[in-house]
């Protein structure tokens, strides 16, 4: 049912959340970016579009940057970019 | 016929690229270990390939990376070799959709091949050549498995040549509409570049912005979402399980990153790295190679005495040239021990976890994570470790690194180390050579909090990078690197030393009237010395010709400080530095602040030319050396004053 909704609904059911928020092991089906434009495009190139599945591997020994699993590899992303990284929890 | 090598970081291109060449070049785990390009030919030289620095997309994020994306579009060549990790098929793919976009044909590379059929995977290749219209092959550079069949393909240039348009029609349309009005090569890459960017110059391009406008507002966002899916679609039809994460680097990753012992492991490792080249290595093989050149120039002078030879070119010789040269000999063996260690931290990938968890510590001091890969670099040789530093994509965070990278003793500094260290602090010689490198870590950290306020850096663009996983490298690799590195060394370092040590040598045997076998004391550097002894008179807390004429030659070279008191203390008849007369004024409290003077003043000439390079200005390189020189004394200054009332 849900896959039919248009993403405004779902955002209105499922509250978003942003990267830096996610517990270890959770996963993140990203909805929006924000931030300057040049870090958007690099975030783009990246992987990191629309509707991608972000999987929290570990942490930074010191709470940042974070290790990400997406589209199959790894990234290490810093917390002031996780926090731009909004989408629902799954 | 040319042929240019594109691909992500860590692809294999390098690897791939040796094999095609012959040609040496460094491998490495971290991002854009390909600092400058390299070239090459083939045995027959009928194949040209130029290897550009690593990229993710055609958007340059990097100095470096504005190069390949330069080179790709200005440059004269016949076909683009895509390298992909195979293991990476999804992410390395959007480059391979951004490179159709260009005119030139592409081949693509499917690197690492065998770990598919490993893992019992496979890829239909013809399902991506008739999409691409781009031709495929599976290789694996390291297995040297493909690479026959890749060349014949390049050769007979059998390769699919008609790319196929990648985007959806709407945006297809408007490409097509645009290009007419172009007037240079890669039509299609410019007709979408003026799109994204919102820039027109005629009706045809403003109304195409327009039709682009009622459906997207960003056309990057739009391409690069829909060059994801593209290839998501692509890999599901072409029967490819989608790459898992690496169980074996989740595992590894688990106690290499663990939250309490990642930095306590990292510690461990840097003091094994240094206690092992240094300390064992290190005392062992200056010791052995002492005694043997002692030995070497004993029979020397005996047997060349026997021969009636003169007294003055018995003295070039053994006192010049045997003496200067060998005690930069003597360090070569920790010097191999301390590159093998280094390369291996590179090639495994944990180079690339010390940026990570360093990356918030070092943020901080207004440094990028990156720049701790120049850091540990710069405990070899200042040269290459300022080069690397080209991997940091802020400008002001990349001069602040060039500047303090040359602080970091580099493996030349650490003769003088171990001569001072063993002679003055005996057993506890390893311990101060551990606080020296620990005092010049927070000495960094100090000045990278000085500078951030003067370069008013701000913080910037957020870390991301790529984590390779962990990978053995191939010894063969691996000593190569190391055996290229140390020879590159010992070229560079032999010229240079014995050049210097024959101009100390003159200047110490003769005299004003170029008399030979005057007393030191009134040879010509004798007489320069003690002009210069004035101004390290605050360091030492005495007028000697000696040190200061050796703080000097460590301009030409670091080696050269010690290889020059060798010299000095040879021609003065005594067989060890320390005890000839001219250097026995030395207590704790000056051996010390001789040792942090040369730490952190202006680093060799070599390294100078390297700090030009990257500032790319003889102004800042000017400031940036007074600034460690001007700091260095005053710090050495410090220290002996406050040893020397203490007692010392």
């Amino acid at each position: 049912m849900k896959k039919n909704l248009p993403f405004a609904m779902i955002n209105a059911v499922r509250k978003l959340v942003s990267l830096n928020m996610l517990k270890i092991g959770q996963t993140l089906s990203v909805r929006e970016l924000s931030g300057p434009k040049d870090i958007k495009y690099k975030l783009y190139d990246l992987g990191i579009t629309k509707g991608v599945k972000l999987t929290l591997i570990s942490k930074s020994p010191l709470g940042d940057p974070f290790n990400i699993l997406v589209r199959g590899y790894n990234l290490a992303i810093e917390k002031e970019l996780a926090i731009k990284i909004k989408g629902t929890l799954l | 016929m040319r042929v240019v090598l594109v691909g992500n970081q860590n692809s294999g291109k390098s690897t791939l690229f040796n094999l095609l060449t012959k040609k040496h070049q460094k491998i490495a785990n971290y991002p854009g270990a390909t600092v400058d390009f390299m070239e090459g030919y083939t045995k027959d030289k009928s194949i040209h390939f130029t290897d550009l620095p690593g990229v993710f997309s055609l958007t340059p994020y990097s100095p470096e990376q504005e190069i390949t994306l330069n080179y790709l579009l200005n440059q004269d060549y016949d076909l683009i070799l895509n390298v992909i990790d195979v293991t990476q098929l999804e992410r390395s793919l959007y480059l391979t959709t951004q490179l159709s976009d260009l005119d030139k044909p592409v081949v693509v590379a499917l690197n690492m091949s065998d770990i598919l059929k490993q893992n019992g995977e496979n890829i239909h290749l013809e399902t991506l050549e008739k999409r691409f219209g781009m031709s495929f092959i599976k290789i694996s550079a390291t297995k040297n498995d493909g690479i026959f069949d890749l060349l014949c393909l390049i050769s007979s240039k059998d390769y699919l040549k008609h790319k196929h348009p990648l985007y959806p029609q709407e945006i297809e349309t408007e490409i097509t509409k645009i290009i007419p009005s172009l007037n240079t090569d890669n039509k299609r890459y410019y007709a979408l570049k003026l799109l994204e960017n919102h820039e027109s110059f005629n009706d045809v391009i403003a109304e195409s912005h327009a039709n682009i406008a009622s459906f997207t507002t960003d056309l990057y966002e739009y391409l690069a979402h829909h060059r994801y899916n593209f290839i998501e679609g692509l890999l599901k039809r072409a029967f490819v399980k989608l790459t898992k994460y690496d169980k074996r680097t989740a595992k590894i990753d688990k106690i290499l990153l663990n939250k309490y012992l990642a930095i306590p492991i990292f510690l461990l490792i840097m003091f094994f790295i240094y206690t092992f080249s240094v300390g064992f290595i290190g005392s062992r093989s200056v010791d052995f190679m002492e005694t043997s050149i002692d030995n070497l120039s004993n029979f020397l002078r005996t047997w060349l005495s026997g021969l009636n030879a003169s007294s003055w070119s018995i003295s070039l010789l053994v006192d010049g040239v045997i003496n200067g040269v060998g005690t930069m000999a003597a360090f070569i063996p920790q010097l191999i021990v301390l590159f093998i260690f280094i390369n291996l931290l590179e090639a495994t990938g944990y180079m690339t976890r010390i940026a990570f968890f360093l990356n918030k510590l070092f943020r901080r001091f207004g440094l990028s994570g990156r720049a701790l890969i120049p850091f540990i670099l710069g405990s070899g040789c200042s040269v290459p470790a300022i080069m690397s530093s080209r991997t940091i994509a802020n400008k002001k965070e990349r001069d602040m690194t060039i500047i303090l990278t040359p602080m970091v003793p580099c493996s030349a500094k650490l003769p003088i180390i171990t001569l001072f260290g063993s002679f003055f602090f005996k057993q506890y010689a390893g311990l101060i050579t551990f606080l020296l490198y620990l005092t010049s870590i927070l000495v960094i950290l100090l000045m990278a909090i000085i500078m951030k306020y003067l370069f008013k850096v701000k913080t910037t663009t957020g870390y991301l990078s790529e984590m390779p996983t962990y990978k053995l490298p191939k010894p063969k690799y691996l000593f190569r690197d190391v055996i290229n590195q140390v020879w590159d060394f010992i070229k560079n370092a032999t010229t240079i030393i014995l050049l210097a040590s024959l101009v100390i040598w003159v200047l110490l045997s003769f005299n004003f009237k170029f008399q030979y076998g005057v007393p030191i004391e009134k040879s010509i550097l004798a007489y320069l010395g003690n002009i210069l002894a004035y101004l390290f008179y605050p360091l030492f807390g005495e007028l000697s010709w000696a040190s200061s004429v050796s703080i000097l030659q460590g301009l030409v070279a670091k080696e050269q400080v010690v290889s020059s008191m060798k010299v000095i203390a040879s021609v003065s008849n005594s067989s060890s530095i320390l005890t000839a007369s001219v250097f026995t004024f030395f207590t704790t409290a000056s051996a010390l602040s001789f040792m942090i003077f040369n730490l952190f003043s202006a680093p060799c000439i070599a390294s100078i030319a390297a700090m030009k390079g990257e500032l790319g200005s003889t102004k800042k390189t000017f400031y940036a050396v007074l600034f460690q020189t001007g700091f260095a004394y005053l710090f050495a200054s410090l220290i002996f004053w406050i040893l020397h009332w203490g007692g010392f």
